[in-house]
């Protein structure tokens, strides 16, 4: 039996090795949230973080998670309340389609904790490893500053 | 179809090296696990056993010893990155991190990973092979060493034996005076590889005279290439003598080492004529480092 720990709570997936952690999440456990695109490690779309650090996760296999805390974007809400990256993308407009933006935010968490004040430019590099294809970077640069200044986003995920 | 395989967790190191040697060419050893995943979805690789090595942690340190830098297999690219604070060297290598792939794919990523994948245009390799860095192999019998330039021979081809791992990358430090190194190479945006890169290490003894000179070149041949003859016109040299013209001269000696191809990326001319202003701005940055003032 292989049990994930994600977003704090145990769950088990498939015994299969032979599966990215992406699959898992999706397939076995539902977490759709988890978008795959380019299934390339290129794009981003697939981020959650792992022991708080963001990963793609099409480019691990599922028992190389075993052990781990894994975070996907229905982790991040505290019941009704979003989490601030997640209000700050809201406020912001920081997505059109939305099909990264659960990547994005999860980038923008792992990045915030790393650099908690960061100029537009820091953010812009920092959140390199997603793409967006509506091309909302100007807005999604306002969301991360936006979300910079709120205070419980300074805190570890 | 890409492959079904079997997944095996290796405990430590003698386990994924017994394993190897079971297997043989049906095994594949996962470190991070990004090239290989991808190269198991492209089906470039086909294994029928995946050795996941992730959980030997004791191989994930980063180290600057007195004589000598000694980075782990499995150290993340993450780590490296955030290594900066350990040694000037390190900040030099935490620097060349910041262009690999992208934030998330450093999490994951290793050292040792980025290593045995032995991309020609891999950012790491030509600094190591500047660096003049040791390339420590464990195998059943114990570890052998092999110098960084060896240890590549040919695209996603190393010096590693069947049932062998790379343990770690040991940089030697000088006895005396310091080193100095920089990288430099061409790409179009960020989260990209380089079209063609250069790398150049120069150590300096405390009487002001450059002893050792190491240039590593990467995206101009099948493996990463060396230059001893550019690097031994420059070594004798007091460094405050040291001109501009010596620099460019080496650069023109090391850049006559390329084979570069024409590919999608960029053309075999345009790979010649920038690879010797890559290494000659490296050494440039390699010799003002050391307070060189470039007559």
């Amino acid at each position: 039996m292989t049990v994930l720990r994600v977003n704090g709570r145990n769950m088990e997936i498939s015994d299969r090795g032979d599966r990215t952690l992406a699959d898992a999440l999706r397939i076995d456990l539902g977490l759709i949230g988890t978008r795959v695109s380019c299934a390339e490690g290129e794009c981003g779309s697939c981020t959650v973080l792992m022991d708080g650090e963001p990963v793609t996760a099409c480019l691990m296999l599922a028992p190389q998670a075993e052990g781990h805390e894994i975070t996907t974007i229905e982790g991040l809400a505290d019941g009704d309340e979003l989490d601030p990256v997640q209000q700050a993308f809201i406020e912001e407009q920081g997505f059109q389609c939305g099909f990264c933006t659960p990547g994005l935010i999860l980038s923008a968490k792992a990045f915030l904790k790393e650099n908690p004040n960061p100029t537009a430019n820091e953010v812009a590099v920092g959140m390199s490893g997603n793409i967006c294809r509506c091309g909302a970077y100007p807005y999604i640069v306002k969301a991360v500053l936006r979300a910079a200044d709120a205070p419980r986003a300074k805190q570890p995920a | 179809m890409k492959s079904r395989f079997t997944y095996q967790r290796a405990n430590n190191p003698g386990e994924a090296i017994a394993l190897l040697a079971q297997h043989g060419d049906d095994a594949k050893i996962w470190a991070g696990g990004t090239d290989m995943t991808l190269h198991w979805q492209r089906e470039i690789v086909t294994p029928k056993i995946c050795i996941d090595i992730r959980g030997l942690s004791h191989l994930d340190f980063i180290a600057a010893e007195s004589d000598a830098i000694r980075i782990g297999a499995m150290a993340s690219l993450a780590a490296l990155e955030r290594s900066d604070g350990q040694h000037h060297i390190l900040a030099m290598l935490s620097d060349i991190t910041k262009l690999m792939c992208t934030p998330q794919t450093r999490t994951l990523a290793t050292v040792g990973g980025n290593m045995c994948n032995a991309s020609p245009a891999a950012d790491l390799s030509p600094a190591f092979v500047a660096l003049d860095a040791r390339m420590v192999i464990l195998g059943a019998d114990g570890t052998r060493e092999v110098a960084a330039v060896e240890f590549f021979t040919g695209v996603n081809r190393t010096d590693l034996g069947a049932a062998e791992l790379l343990q770690e990358v040991v940089i030697p430090l000088p006895a005396d005076g310091d080193v100095q190194g920089s990288y430099r190479r061409i790409d179009r945006t960020v989260v990209d590889i380089a079209l063609v890169n250069g790398s150049a290490a120069v150590a300096v003894g405390s009487d002001g005279v450059i002893s050792k000179v190491g240039i590593g070149m990467g995206a101009v041949a099948p493996v990463i290439l060396d230059a001893p003859d550019a690097a031994s016109t420059l070594e004798g040299k007091t460094l405050a003598d040291v001109t501009r013209d010596d620099l460019a001269n080496a650069a023109a000696i090391a850049a006559k080492h390329a084979k570069p191809i024409t590919d999608v990326r960029a053309s075999a001319g345009y790979r010649q004529d920038m690879l010797e202003v890559m290494v000659r701005r490296a050494l440039e940055d390699a010799i003002t480092k050391h307070g060189g003032t470039l007559q």
